[in-house]
């Protein structure tokens, strides 16, 4: 029968994949890098994994070697992050991480913390912004003055308890001096619920909330890096508004597993620096609306553990904090 | 207009259309083949289209997403198993009609039918799409809540042997929604310390578990029984589409449907499963002819047009809180809005100002799209459904390569074959004792909606469960809930006394 030819035939034409897939893996590593194929372990969706499949093209370009984005999402990065440290530390297997490096290990998800990977560049940052529904508040002192008057009246949405929004409103609202309530939904509904009425404000990213805000329903209030993001260089930041305590980047990079040969990391910072230079590179910031923000190894580490500090004890003044067993 | 005419510029180009072609059947590829599923098409896809004209990018995502959602009920009509959660409803029908022989006859169906359905949809929300997003802004959690609720109530009645049957599976396909990383507390629930668990139970996973472990085994079983034959009432494959006079005596259904599909689409955070199993459960309570009634669920074609039209008015309807909201009601829609994002496309009222061309041109694309879905299908049917002349243990093995590779490439990783492999066990041993495996789906795909949109709601009003009846239509729904239920009771009782009756009569 010819279509169970087709069939066996398909089969066979897979198990060759799988075959060809895993004698790849185990090839010589002791030649030039990369000699085979390099995976980059994408921790999230949504933006995370767009600018994580642009990276490894670029990766790509400047590495002369094949750089495959793979998703390994769940339980907030911890999933991807356990993946890497099951792995070789040859190189072969690195991580499109961020700031989750410290939030999965305070939150008890992780027995490691960030000191069992080597940081190899950051990439970019991305920043939360406070935002209202047109009419209600015009500044972010009115809604502070607001907040203080009424504890625990205002209504604050956040994508859910531990996420990075949560940590950020935390900051936000702790520098305020303000006690108000927390509504965690789901992702992506901010400028919904804002325009409803359902929430009072919301802290989430500038692209969910810009085309409310040239329309003139939804007011981003200020941002929460120390300098204005370029994509939105109109809204202040707190610091600005002199709130200087407020400082809040969700950086994203590339690391690997504790342990791998320098060589190896050398050559993928290079890569690195190569496509945070280029013009498509800066081409995606504007249209995703991240922050170009290039740190070698050895700054990306010190940002990495800083900030690690500042985590851990925000999450232990939440209540969050956790030991893993 | 000036718009249409620049949008018709953007898109009548060979690229364009090429794209469209190519995310097309990939699309029903995709969607066809039961393991594999269209979000991994447009995962796939996506980086492909970093390079591309942001037309013939967004064109070559849609058509992708199109082809999958019609893609899915080929497998669901010829062998039993959904290719995507939105055909899960077209299951019973659909291959009770298989079983009968008239295969073609339901792939017909469902492929004129869909491309129905998504046109309407479409004109609907470009006439309305202002109307619908207002509207779709009313549903708040407490809102969703009760449309979920409703949902449950009226599905609970579809259950066909007994309601307690359909309980069970479906109570067990909410316990297994819970496992995993709670999104809105951050906390783990039944993880047992590993990391691996955190991932949770996926509802793809699941389906392509419950729905295909169960066919591959019943299959082997019979060849090791020597029992060498199909379990087909009939050997003749016809090849026959549906006449003009079936499709026009359900057509007023199908508007009904379309309509349906067309709203919940609209509303953030449901879908296409959703819209399908309240299709299905309209079509067959708004059957007066009881004889008719008593075939569905044994190969009634409205069983086939209300799942398949309301799935693919979905589409349509989803566009709304997609383009004007930012809100993606599926996996799939999360990713074109990925694609969307990354051309400069973001969401929001804007984006129909300064980016209308572009606007026109995805509504464009969708009518193509459809357009070129519907003749590859309808092209296709004449080969596909050639399928069943394969010996059944054949097509068993490649459906049993095609799921554990599938079920792995989800989020690639080796609990989702455990646990595909589990619930495949799980759905042979309902399939034995005779408890129904569709509302462990049912259960899964509504109970994350139900619990998080309930606990949203709860926390909006500081504990006060009043907020369930504080809008109008909340209390609509809240009305329709206790309706159904009570007409449901009405019936059972009824049925009840009917047995009761023809008991004595027999005793006498």
């Amino acid at each position: 029968m010819k279509l169970t030819k087709k069939i066996v035939g398909a089969l066979a034409a897979i198990t060759l994949l799988f075959a060809g897939a895993s004698t790849n893996s185990f090839a010589g590593s002791h030649s030039k890098f990369p000699s085979k194929t390099i995976e980059m372990t994408v921790l999230f969706g949504g933006t995370a994994k767009s600018v994580g499949q642009l990276v490894a093209k670029g990766l790509e370009k400047n590495l002369g070697g094949t750089v495959v984005p793979v998703s390994r999402p769940g339980g907030g990065g911890a999933v991807g992050y356990k993946y890497i440290q099951s792995r070789p530390a040859s190189g072969y297997d690195i991580v499109w991480n961020s700031n989750s490096v410290s939030t999965s290990h305070h939150r008890g998800r992780t027995s490691f913390n960030y000191k069992a990977f080597t940081p190899i560049a950051a990439m970019s940052i991305e920043v939360p912004v406070l935002a209202v529904k047109s009419g209600t508040f015009n500044s972010v002192k009115e809604l502070a003055d607001y907040a203080k008057k009424n504890p625990g009246k205002l209504k604050v949405g956040i994508s859910g308890k531990g996420a990075f929004t949560h940590l950020t409103s935390a900051i936000i609202f702790d520098t305020l001096g303000a006690k108000v309530t927390y509504i965690p939904y789901g992702k992506g509904k901010a400028p919904a619920e804002l325009l409803a009425g359902r929430i009072d404000a919301a802290v989430q990213w500038p692209g969910q909330f810009r085309s409310f805000h040239k329309a003139g329903q939804l007011k981003m209030l200020a941002v929460t890096s120390q300098e204005r993001i370029a994509s939105d260089s109109s809204i202040p930041t707190m610091k600005e508004l002199g709130y200087k305590k407020v400082d809040v980047t969700m950086w994203r990079g590339l690391a690997a597993k504790k342990g791998t040969p320098k060589a190896q990391i050398k050559a993928l910072e290079k890569a690195a620096e190569a496509y945070a230079n280029s013009a498509e590179f800066k081409a995606a910031s504007k249209k995703i609306g991240f922050t170009i923000n290039y740190l070698n190894s050895k700054q990306f580490g010190k940002q990495i553990a800083k900030d690690d500090k500042k985590i851990k004890k925000l999450m232990k003044d939440l209540g969050l904090a956790k030991k893993a067993k | 207009m000036e718009n249409l005419i620049t949008a018709l510029g953007l898109i009548g180009t060979f690229e364009v259309m090429i794209a469209i072609s190519i995310g097309a059947f990939a699309g029903i590829i995709f969607g066809a083949i039961p393991g594999l599923t269209y979000s991994m098409a447009l995962a796939l896809m996506l980086p492909f289209t970093f390079t591309m004209e942001p037309v013939t990018a967004i064109s070559l995502l849609l058509a992708t997403y199109i082809g999958g959602m019609t893609g899915g009920s080929i497998s669901a009509i010829l062998i039993g198993i959904p290719g995507t959660p939105s055909a899960a409803a077209t299951v019973s029908d659909g291959y009770s009609l298989t079983k009968k022989g008239d295969a073609s006859i339901a792939l017909g169906t469902a492929v004129i039918v869909s491309t129905i359905g998504g046109f309407i949809s479409l004109v609907i929300m470009i006439v309305l799409v202002d109307f619908i997003s207002q509207f779709a802004i009313k549903f708040g959690p407490a809102e969703i809540f009760m449309l979920v609720l409703f949902g449950f109530s009226t599905i609970c009645g579809l259950s066909e042997r007994s309601l307690f049957r359909g309980l069970v599976a479906g109570v067990l396909g909410l316990m297994l929604m819970t496992i995993g990383t709670d999104e809105i507390e951050g906390i783990s629930r039944f993880t047992f310390g590993s990391t691996q668990m955190l991932q949770g139970v996926n509802l793809l996973v699941a389906m392509i578990g419950l729905f295909a472990v169960p066919h591959i085994l019943e299959v082997f079983n019979l060849r090791l029984n020597r029992e060498d034959k199909t379990n087909f009432e009939v050997d003749i494959v016809k090849t026959k589409l549906p006449s003009f006079a079936l499709l026009k005596k359900y057509f007023n259904l199908m508007l009904r449907c379309v309509g349906l599909g067309t709203s919940i689409g609209a509303i953030p955070g449901s879908g296409g499963p959703i819209a399908a199993f309240l299709a299905y459960s309209h079509a067959k309570n708004s059957e007066k002819n009881p004889e008719e009634k008593e075939k569905y669920g044994k190969g009634h074609i409205g069983g086939v047009v209300a799942p398949e039209t309301a799935n693919n008015a979905v589409t349509g309807g989803a566009m709304v809180p997609l383009l004007s909201l930012g809100i993606p009601g599926d996996p799939a829609t999360a990713i074109i809005l990925g694609g969307l994002l990354i051309h400069g496309l973001s969401p929001g009222p804007m984006l129909f100002i300064e980016n209308a061309p572009q606007v026109y041109s995805i509504y464009l694309a969708i009518l193509i799209a459809y357009l070129v879905v519907f003749i590859f299908q309808v092209n296709f049917i004449k080969h596909i459904v050639k399928i069943l002349k394969v010996k059944p243990h054949h097509l068993g093995v490649g459906i049993l390569v095609m799921v554990i590779v599938g079920s792995y490439a989800i989020r690639n990783s080796f609990l989702d074959v455990n646990v595909m492999i589990l619930m495949g066990l799980i759905g042979y041993f309902f399939n034995r004792i005779q408890l129904p495996v569709t509302p462990i789906v049912l259960g899964m795909v509504l109970g994350k909606t139900i619990e998080s949109e309930y606990r949203t709601a709860m926390s909006l009003s500081a504990g006060d469960p009043t907020i369930f009846f504080s809008s109008v239509v909340s209390l609509l729904f809240f009305g329709l809930i206790i309706l159904t239920i009570a007409l449901q009771i009405k019936k059972r009782m009824q049925d009840v006394k009917k047995q009761k009756q023809l008991k004595e009569q027999v005793q006498i």
